[in-house]
């Protein structure tokens, strides 16, 4: 199974720098379609591959941590909150090397918010850190709306990074956020064991020498990174953490070990195939933003689950 | 195996108030905590084993328990909370697993830990149940499950909340069976007074978060209870009796 998903993988890679506004035939190319091959596709291919992971894995950290399987970055408001540092580091005319710390920040911030509202007497209600999340992105969104409005001659900068997506892709910030990915992967791998338990009870996980409280702060921590380099790179793009951690845990099992390696490399098969329908949809070289495809593929999922687990959500 | 002291232990949440001055429990002794609902009972137990915080002082070894590091007293102290649970389905042999992770090789488990599962699986007759997910299983599956993680887990001290709720008659004898033949110390709030008084040799009888006695099997008169339970109590022949075929 995992080598005939790699296989899938490592096609949909090759197929998706082929495919695009005009399809490139590798054994017929021209001087020009080689240079676009090399320079454009193959970094954006890339990119949506390394974003995807980082989406997925941070879904599957989030899940597991706040006990909720309907948690990602979007729906805690980790996505929304680091949308809004990144944009007031825009706004605020800071060097771009700033965006992805002010997004780090104010996502640990929306993302914190949302926990302690979903906590009573050390339990985490999954419907409060919901509608929680729910506020965060509306409050989230109506800073956003201000900054557009007050800071007027960043509004261009702003738009255009709103729009999400990978329209600009170029091989330092492919290498920036695949460093941050390896980085946060590994440590979540020296960790994988100590995460499984925090799927018990906390007395049950603290009674097993797991120090709850700094595990799920480190974890915290290293999702939202993840959550914040990505936005700051493409915008929000929702729901990939919903969905792909579900996906592996269905198909692989719920140990973490497994769990992060396929909610990441699911991440990545999601997203470069999400862009590269993105990229050939719409005939004549237009392109959607690739967060539109996710989000209606989250939403329908997110309905399946709700509908699936409604008994236990409203119940606890 | 060490005795584990109590020192002006006190524990306040709103207008519940948890006091206990002085208890020593010595290695290998089955200690079962008696009193009404909301007597301090689960909260005795979380504070025992370092979950809760209160005030005072817990030794273990004539070591403050605050001074263990979690990690080390996961080797100490094993604890079945009331309620139990497992987000995501993870199997029931997974479960059990988890009860050797204070004994884990890095980030994976030896073969000993799980031949070891597979041990306590057996036990607890629930070796036809160890590829089924856990939260598919009923209420008293779970307990045993769960039962056989803090088992797997091989402290010295074992605190089990409510160690047979949920289980049928024939589980129950099986598991207070197998916990009081045991060396380890057991420390388990209990509702059944009978079952208590026949797999138990100390008594501590709680009422409105204060220590009102602990006694020996042959002190546990009607009396006291009637005391600790605001009921009348009788001692007698029950109407049914239960032991093992």
């Amino acid at each position: 199974m995992k080598k005939l998903l790699l296989l899938i993988f490592a096609l949909a890679l090759v197929g998706s720098c082929l495919i695009g506004s005009t399809a490139i035939n590798p054994l017929d190319a021209s001087p020009i379609e080689r240079d676009i091959l090399i320079s454009l596709r193959l970094p954006r291919v890339l990119f949506s591959a390394v974003i995807g992971a980082m989406l997925g894995l941070s879904g599957s950290v989030y899940q597991l941590t706040l006990k909720n399987p309907l948690a990602d970055s979007f729906t805690t408001g980790a996505a929304s909150s680091s949308a809004l540092g990144a944009v007031l580091a825009i706004a605020f005319g800071l060097p771009l090397a700033l965006v992805p710390i002010c997004a780090l920040v104010t996502g640990l911030i929306g993302l914190l918010t949302v926990y302690r509202l979903s906590k009573t007497n050390g339990v985490i209600n999954p419907v409060t850190m919901i509608l929680a999340g729910v506020v965060m992105n509306i409050v989230a969104s109506a800073v956003i709306s201000f900054a557009k409005y007050f800071f007027e001659d960043s509004l261009s900068s702003i738009v255009f990074w709103l729009m999400g997506g990978f329209f600009v892709v170029d091989w330092g910030k492919l290498l920036l956020c695949a460093t941050v990915l390896v980085i946060a992967y590994l440590l979540f791998s020296t960790q994988a064991l100590q995460l499984n338990l925090l799927a018990l009870d906390e007395h049950s996980a603290q009674s097993l020498g797991v120090n709850v409280d700094r595990l799920r702060t480190l974890a915290f921590v290293v999702a939202t990174a993840l959550v914040a380099v990505a936005v700051s790179h493409t915008g929000i793009i929702g729901f990939v953490g919903l969905i792909v951690p579900h996906v592996a845990r269905s198909l692989f099992g719920s140990d973490m070990r497994q769990n992060m390696f396929y909610s990441s490399l699911l991440g990545a098969l999601l997203l470069v195939l999400a862009d590269a329908a993105a990229r050939t949809i719409i005939p004549g070289g237009a392109e959607l933003p690739v967060g539109i495809l996710t989000a209606l593929l989250g939403g329908v999922f997110f309905l399946y689950l709700l509908q699936t687990r409604r008994e236990r959500f409203w119940h606890g | 195996m060490a005795e584990l002291r109590v020192e002006n232990l006190q524990f306040r949440r709103g207008e519940f108030n948890l006091r206990l001055d002085d208890l020593i429990i010595q290695p290998g002794e089955k200690v079962a905590i008696l009193g009404e609902n909301g007597s301090g009972k689960s909260t005795l137990l979380q504070l025992l084993c370092g979950v809760l915080h209160g005030t005072g002082k817990i030794f273990y070894g004539g070591r403050s328990l605050q001074k263990i590091p979690v990690a080390e007293r996961a080797h100490l102290f094993s604890l079945l909370p009331q309620f139990s649970e497992v987000i995501f389905p993870f199997s029931v042999e997974e479960v059990v697993l988890f009860g050797r992770f204070p004994h884990r090789q890095g980030n994976s488990f030896s073969e000993a830990d799980k031949q070891l599962s597979k041990q306590q699986l057996e036990q607890l007759d629930l070796l036809q149940l160890r590829r089924r997910q856990f939260n598919q299983l009923s209420g008293g599956e779970k307990r045993r499950v769960m039962l056989a993680r803090v088992l797997n887990q091989q402290a010295p001290i074992i605190y089990l909340d409510e160690p047979n709720a949920s289980l049928d008659i024939r589980h129950t004898l099986e598991i207070f069976e197998l916990i009081s033949g045991r060396e380890q110390t057991v420390i388990a709030p209990v509702h059944d007074i009978n079952l208590a008084e026949r797999f138990f040799n100390r008594f501590l009888l709680l009422k409105q978060g204060k220590l009102l006695a602990d006694v020996s099997r042959d002190q546990l008169t009607p009396q006291r209870l009637t005391e600790t339970f605001d009921v009348q109590v009788t001692s007698g022949a029950a109407a049914f009796t239960f032991c093992h075929q």
